[in-house]
């Protein structure tokens, strides 16, 4: 077994010079192991350094908190569904909704009631909040005002996020810092807190913020992110968008003297974002920027200055979807390859709505003597689409691509002007009321006369139910709306037991159920009362 | 068991050959001349023999680099499977390797399998967890890569991961196969390292060898066949909706009734239901391959090339298979040998047309309300249609080895390195005919790579006669690299267009923008993960006579996807033998081998992700469940905290496995009856596992460090000749039967339960569990309901199904689910003989599971059509296929579909069956001509020529309702959605000259 080497050959050194090289060429340097880092994802020691980081943490909170309005259509089915105008064709889950069995187990709902997606947009404002400082220290172009800035924007996106929450469950939990690595379990806070917190962020983040991003706005002048207010509007939120908030949010507490002086600074500013800078202007828009996608104002197919709140999704970048549009739940065929909507406006309602003639929205033409398709397509029929909203990529009116770029749209100037006559009304200033409401329909083609028998609060809630049909408003006017009258009627059943509106939402009833999954991974939150 | 020692030594190695190197090897069991199979032989022996009988040992060395698993006894009968047209290393398996569960949920040929050996190592919820419970594969020393999991973070539905998703060990041609065997001890696989924490397949290919001019020749031909199915029409879906119509109905139910089925007279639905005519088929497999050795002691080759075309019987499904391999082995000198293979495969798949996976594919789901019709030539328009379709799936691999060997006095150096790549491509266009007006196209480039260099020296120190000890030290650094560029678009300008095109002049104002007028919509995708593992090991074996061996390993290794301040483990192995037959029977004539052994060893186990080692993280994730590919916002990329992926912490530490493992094995009779017996107990530590956390910090999960799971078991293997007359009948039986308990051992933080989504997992209780209400008969009327009963918040009415309040608060939600059945069987095992007479033989092998329990999914959804039809969503998805029923359907209660407590929802005991199969999976005839005198005439120098006759899936016993007990899904749910495993006959020669 014993083998002699032979050393006469030369060759034969060479032969183990090699072998012996190869051997050494699996290197021995731990390097090997600790110098691969991925290049899938930025670490605590990549992050936070630089203008670029600050960018991308900043808008991801605007996507995050867009994703959690959106996600499985809930601005919608939380916002039209209830009480709401809208029949269910088929889906259960949606007749579900409509019926008020909010703690149905469909999968739909459970992921809705779950309010995880809101709270991971807090919890990345809160994040930003506290270490984009950082970025300051470390990365020269990054200076104290475009920081400042972006902690009021995300302060901004914060406490919109509490205030959105709280509309849809009411008492939320409060968490104000990012408690980052840590897994607190906190009780829910009550609504009150929850807004007061949420009031005082944004009126905070107002004195900071622009009116415009990456124009000639005197607060923040030059490029923002290197770019031009033609790229940010109707993107970013800006001083008018903290206002709008600011004056909902006063409105759901019933202060309408806030929600008076809220709207006003808002209206009153409208010119910052008119004519300027190369973009299109801030404006009322009219019937065929709000139906028919018009380039130049349409808040709903292209990002302008009048998505003044609301998170736009534009097709070039790559954001068409199918989920996260109305347009999933009410287009069908001839604007979308589809038998049959989802949900649709019955032909009774519609008239019961829209009893207005010479209403661009809907009524008889009267130059073709028939009815105008803008909001209802085959309104005559069974079941006439709901064709409001209608952006199918890349924002054409109709298409075979069921994919949808339609922004969410929270607020525009009409929704902005409606609330200041809501307000006025409330607050006695008839007159004042009546001007504003009328100078949000007048291009829709109708003007109200008053007379002293006129209902204007109910008018002003009419109009707000035309406007912003199919923009998630219904269910939370409803509840203004009753809150304001305080109406002995019947409001809901539960178990057979009659309720007015008062004692309904004085059980709870105005709110949702939370997902049971919240629960089990928070002991300490309570189901709300009208659910358990 | 198998218990043939094939890969225990180089005489072996050649004994598969010809029956003449049997007699080379002078302790091998005295055949009869006629029989083909091979006894288990003394391994202890038989390298003695080696020693003495192989004067040039150069090339033999080399070998035995290749060959590390000396005490082995799990290998595969390759004689018998030889002749079996399985196309994948799992096929060839499956019942066949004591503690290895093989799971084929689909007979679709070329699509994904699962191995587990000795129960399961972590969860078994959705297809990503499947990848890490994977055995390593080694080819000839090579441990295979696989595909990488991470893939699925930019998927919407998991049923296939995006690009040819084809099997990658389809490769694996068993005509070129000289052993495979399943690693389970512990000292062994902590030489393998942490490649082979959930054990390892060893696969040794026949390869270069000195001698005779060797060629063998082989090929079959054969079909798959189309299944007898009962199909229906619309009038059986009609009338199966009837009852719950009458029962339950409002008028305005009627009016939402099925498009579909409104009117009787559209023959679309009402007629004759013929698809079957088109869907499934009688389809031709065939495969060739050619084989030759040659070449003398001091260099020799082989070269092997096969052709394999093998089908489904459903859809039109195929793959086609093409292997080239070539070995050789040289000795320059007598000290030195070099040796190299290089395997080369590639893999063309013919994929199913199913709409689910279509749809999973476009995550586009357009309008659902009028399925598929069962009309063959409504169908058959549909299928011209589908010609227009583009689904190239393409599998290329390539992978081998060079190993340097010297031998310098006692000091064996040796040094190899070792590469594996493979790379999968697919095409797919499907044309706007078949989804309302859009098409679609997408592309993939994905690539797995691995690299590794291995160097090992080892030592033999005879102190004297009696002491002996092995040293042996080694180094290896392995580099995986894993990519995947993919692309997805819409809407193409045309169906004749069916490539992305860009503007390629660089002048033009839309010079590569792929969002440029009339082009597609495309959505862009690229990953890239690097994960290198560097290891020292250390390891003495100590022998005391041939009485007792004890052996220590000491490795250290080193993990960059681990934590910085914990990527580098140490740990141990142990193993001791000990020869009872020599201490205490030496006289004994009953026993001619009594052996006990027992080991335990530690290894670590590297994650597939190197997310766990970055700590806390930021990632683009901004999208929600619909959508989970959200970019960014304004157009420009966010990042973010992973909230819906789940937090991952620091103090996250490598996972480890540790094995204890007891064995006695014993021959008796003149090794006439080989019999082992071995108990093992597994446990899996300190696995990550996403934990639930208050929603209100934003995240769903954190990922922590501290998941136990332990597996304990019995493995019986016999092997035994239990006739045997020269020139007569003889009869060889194996044997092998698996005994296997999963246990949820520790989950981190002291936690003693966990929900995971529909899952549920409790310490104490198997991870495979299925966590359901449990069903007890229906309310038929108001009055039956308990005053006040609740399910999940919801009043409960007549038509609900009465579940079992266990906690007796009058509500029913989750604290009344109860964890039961097991996904994972508790028994499997298969039974192989082999009858021979003359040159005539006859095979065949029985394979069972018995004990674990699936969910009827076909069925929940079939009976909770109201919620599905209404869904419009990919469960909404009604295939072609599901018009037909299976013959031991069962019947369900008839609940009210349209209550809100969804009566027919899967996590119910109703719908929970008993899985249990035992399958004669293949039958074998064959006659061997070499030995008739007219081929003795012809040439003389014809060692075989082998013509037989197979019979696949011949049969299966079950009390599973649904077309196959096989095909339910990993997460141990039956959806009826995948195609049934074909019955399949072949006809074959092998001739070795």
């Amino acid at each position: 077994m014993n083998y002699i080497i032979n050393k006469r050959s030369s060759f034969n050194k060479s032969c183990i010079a090699i072998f012996v090289l190869l051997i050494s060429f699996g290197n021995f340097s731990c390097k090997k192991i600790d110098d691969v880092s991925s290049i899938r994802l930025a670490t605590e020691e990549t992050n936070w350094k630089t203008l670029e980081d600050a960018r991308a943490n900043l808008l991801s909170i605007y996507g995050l908190l867009r994703s959690a309005t959106v996600a499985d259509n809930a601005h919608w089915l939380m916002g039209d569904l209830r009480q709401g105008d809208f029949a269910i064709t088929n889906r259960v889950d949606l007749k579900a909704i409509v019926n008020g069995k909010l703690n149905a187990t469909y999968p739909v709902i459970n992921r809705i009631t779950n309010w995880r997606a809101f709270y991971a947009a807090i919890n990345a404002a809160s994040l930003f909040i506290e270490r984009s400082k950082e970025i300051h220290a470390l990365d020269p172009r990054y200076t104290k005002l475009n920081n400042e800035v972006d902690i009021a924007q995300a302060r901004m996106l914060r406490g919109f996020a509490y205030f959105y929450m709280s509309r849809i469950w009411g008492d939320v939990p409060l968490l104000t810092s990012s408690h980052d690595g840590e897994f607190v379990k906190l009780p829910r806070t009550s609504q009150q807190k929850v807004l007061a917190f949420a009031t005082n962020e944004l009126l905070a983040a107002a004195k900071v913020v622009p009116f415009r991003y990456g124009g000639t706005d005197p607060i923040m002048p030059g490029l923002y992110y290197g770019a031009g207010w033609t790229a940010w509007n109707g993107v970013l939120f800006t001083r008018l968008s903290a206002y709008i908030i600011l004056a909902h949010i006063a409105a759901w507490q019933g202060n309408y003297m806030d929600v008076a002086n809220y709207s006003k600074f808002v209206l009153d500013n409208q010119s910052t974002q008119v004519s300027v800078d190369g973009a299109n202007s801030l404006s009322y828009i009219n019937i065929q920027a709000l139906t028919e996608n018009e380039n130049s104002s349409s808040p709903f197919a292209y990002k302008r200055a009048n998505l003044m709140v609301g998170f736009p999704f534009e097709a070039g970048n790559g954001l068409a979807t199918a989920n996260g549009h109305i347009e999933q739940l009410t287009l069908a065929a001839p604007f979308i390859p589809k038998a049959t909507p989802e949900m649709f406006v019955t032909k009774d309602s519609i008239n019961k709505i829209f009893p207005i003639p010479g209403d661009l929205r809907y009524s008889i033409n009267p130059l073709t003597g028939i009815y105008r398709t803008n909001y209802f397509y085959n309104s005559e029929s069974e079941r006439p689409i709901f064709n409001k909203i209608k952006v199918i990529y890349p924002s054409n009116t109709s298409g075979d691509v069921t994919l949808f770029s339609s922004s969410m749209v929270f607020s525009r100037m009409e929704e902005i002007t409606l609330l200041r006559a809501e307000a006025l009304a409330v607050l006695g200033q008839k007159d004042e009321a009546l001007i504003a409401l009328n100078k949000a329909s007048s291009l829709r083609g109708i003007t109200l006369i008053s007379s002293p028998t006129t209902d204007l609060i109910a008018e002003i809630f009419g109009e707000r139910r035309r406007e912003l049909m199919g923009e998630g408003w219904r269910w939370y006017d409803i509840v203004r709306y009753n809150r304001i009258k305080n109406s002995n009627q019947v409001f809901a059943t539960k178990n057979g037991q009659q309720m007015t509106f008062k004692q309904f939402e004085a059980a709870g009833g105005i709110y949702w159920p939370v997902s049971q999954d919240v629960i089990n991974a928070n002991s300490s939150i309570t189901q709300n009362s009208y659910w358990q | 068991m198998v218990k043939i020692y094939t890969s225990v030594s180089f005489t072996l190695f050649l004994s598969v050959f010809g029956l003449q190197s049997l007699y080379a090897s002078k302790t091998g069991y005295k055949m009869p001349d006629k029989s083909y199979f091979i006894v288990q032989q003394d391994t202890t022996k038989a390298k003695k023999d080696l020693s003495n009988s192989i004067k040039t040992d150069t090339i033999g060395q080399m070998v035995k680099a290749l060959q590390k698993f000396k005490t082995v006894r799990d290998t595969i009968n390759i004689r018998s499977s030889a002749s079996v047209p399985n196309l994948s290393l799992q096929q060839i398996i499956k019942g066949n390797l004591a503690g290895v569960y093989v799971q084929e949920p689909n007979g679709e040929p070329g699509t994904e399998q699962s191995m587990l050996v000795q129960g399961a190592s972590g969860l078994l919820f959705t297809k990503r967890d499947i990848y890490a419970l994977q055995p390593a594969v080694y080819l000839n020393g090579v441990p295979l890569v696989q595909d990488n999991p991470f893939a699925f973070d930019v998927q919407k539905y998991d049923y296939n991961r995006i690009g040819p998703a084809t099997n990658l060990l389809s490769q694996i041609d068993i005509d070129n196969i000289q052993s495979i065997a399943v690693v389970k001890d512990p000292l062994e696989l902590a030489k393998l390292g942490p490649n082979a924490a959930n054990g390892a397949i060893y696969i040794v290919t026949k390869n270069a060898r000195g001698g005779l001019r060797d060629i063998s020749l082989n090929s079959y031909f054969g079909f798959v066949t189309a299944p007898n199915v009962n199909t229906v029409n619309g009038v059986y879906e009609n009338n199966f909706r009837k009852p719950f119509y009458q029962k339950y109905a409002s008028a305005e139910n009627y009016a939402d009734y099925a498009s579909y089925l409104k009117d009787s007279t559209n023959t679309s639905y009402y007629g004759p239901s013929n698809w079957n005519d088109l869907y499934y088929k009688n389809t031709p497999i065939v495969s060739a391959n050619l084989g030759i050795t040659g070449g003398g002691d001091r260099a020799n080759f082989r070269f092997y090339g096969s052709g394999t075309e093998n089908a489904g019987n459903a859809d039109d499904t195929k793959i086609n298979r093409y292997n080239l391999f070539f070995g050789i082995n040289m000795a320059p000198f007598k000290w030195f040998t070099i040796s190299s293979t290089v395997n080369a495969a590639r893999l063309d798949r013919f994929r199913n047309k199913s709409l689910r996976d279509r749809f999973a594919e476009t995550r586009y789901i357009p309008d659902l309300s009028s399925p598929l019709s069962p009309n063959s030539s409504i169908y058959g328009g549909y299928l011209t249609e589908n010609e227009k379709n583009v689904d190239n799936n393409r599998s290329s691999i390539l992978n081998g080895n060079l190993v340097l060997s010297a031998k310098v006095n006692k000091v064996i150096i040796s040094s190899s390195l070792i590469f594996d790549y493979n790379e999968g491509v697919r095409d797919y266009f499907t044309p706007s005919t078949l989804m309302d007006g859009v098409s679609y196209v997408s592309n993939y480039f994905g690539y797995s790579q691995r690299l590794s260099v291995n160097n090992t020296a080892s030592y033999k120190l005879e102190i004297n006669a009696k002491h002996t000890v092995d040293f042996e030290i080694g180094q290896s650094l392995q580099g995986d690299t894993y990519k995947y560029n993919y692309a997805r678009a819409y809407n193409g300008p045309s169906d004749y267009v069916k490539l992305n095109l860009v503007d390629g002049n660089s002048g033009s104002g839309d010079y590569l923008n792929t969002l440029a007028a009339g082009g597609f919509y495309v959505f862009r995708y690229i990953d890239k993960e690097r994960n290198n593992l560097m290891s020292f090991f250390g390891a003495a074996k100590y022998s005391y006579k041939n009485l007792l061996d004890v052996s220590l390993l000491l490795r250290r290794d080193g993990s960059s996807n681990g934590q910085p301040d914990s990527r580098w483990v140490t740990t141990p192995a142990f193993n001791a033998d000990f020869n009872l037959k020599e201490q205490f029977f030496k006289d004994n004539t009953v026993f001619g081998k009594l052996n006990i052994s027992a080991g335990w060893g530690r290894n670590i186990r590297i994650f597939l992700d190197d997310r766990y080692a970055a700590g806390p993280q930021y990632r683009s994730e901004n999208g929600w469940f619909e959508e989970p590919t959200i970019p960014g916002y304004g157009g420009r990329l966010g990042i973010n905290r992973p909230y819906e992926s789940g937090f991952i912490g620091y103090g996250i530490t490598l996972p480890y496995a540790e094995r204890t493992n007891i064995t006695l094995d014993a021959s008796f009779f003149n090794n006439r009856v080989n019999a082992a017996i071995t108990a093992y107990n597994r446990d899996d530590k300190n696995q990550i596992i996403g934990m639930p956390v208050p929603f209100e910090t934003g995240y769903g999960l954190n990922h922590r460090s501290g998941m136990n799971i332990n597996n304990k078991g019995l493995e019986l293997m016999l092997n035994s000749l239990v006739l045997s007359t020269p020139n007569g009948l003889s009869w060889n039986t194996i044997a092998n039967v698996n005994y296997n308990k999963n246990e949820l051992k520790a989950l981190p933080d002291g936690l003693t339960e966990v929900i995971i989504g529909n899952n549920k997992l409790v310490v104490g209780k198997p991870v495979g569990s299925f966590w359901l209400y449990t069903n007890n008969g229906i309310y038929n009327t108001n009055a039956e309901v308990p005053a006040g009963r609740t399910f999940n918040g919801i009043e409960m009415k007549a038509g609900d199904p009465s579940w079992v309040d266990y906690n007796g608060d009058n509500r029913i939600d989750g604290k009344d689910k109860i964890l039961t059945g097991d996904r994972l069987p508790k028994f499997v095992g298969g039974w192989n003989n082999t009858l021979a007479y003359k040159s005539f033989d006859l095979n065949f092998n029985f394979i069972f599971a018995l004990g674990h329990k699936a969910i009827n999914q076909y069925e929940a959804t079939r009976y909770g059509f109201i919620n599905r039809e209404a869904g419009n969503d990919i469960n909404s998805v009604k295939e072609v296929s599901s018009w037909q029923i299976f013959d031991n359907e069962k019947a369900y209660p008839i609940y009210n579909p349209w209550s809100d407590v969804d009566a027919y929802r899967v996590d119910q005991s109703l719908f929970l069956e008993n899985a249990s199969y035992m399958k004669l999976r293949s039958v074998t005839i064959g006659y061997d001509f070499g030995k008739t005198s007219l081929f003795k005439k012809a040439g003389g120098n014809l060692k075989r020529a082998y013509l037989y006759a197979t019979a696949m899936n011949v049969l299966t016993i079950t009390d599973f309702s649904g077309a196959d007990p096989e095909l339910v899904n990993y997460n141990g749910y039956y959806d009826g959605a995948n195609l049934t495993i074909p019955r399949t006959f072949v006809l074959g020669f092998k001739l070795d000259l």
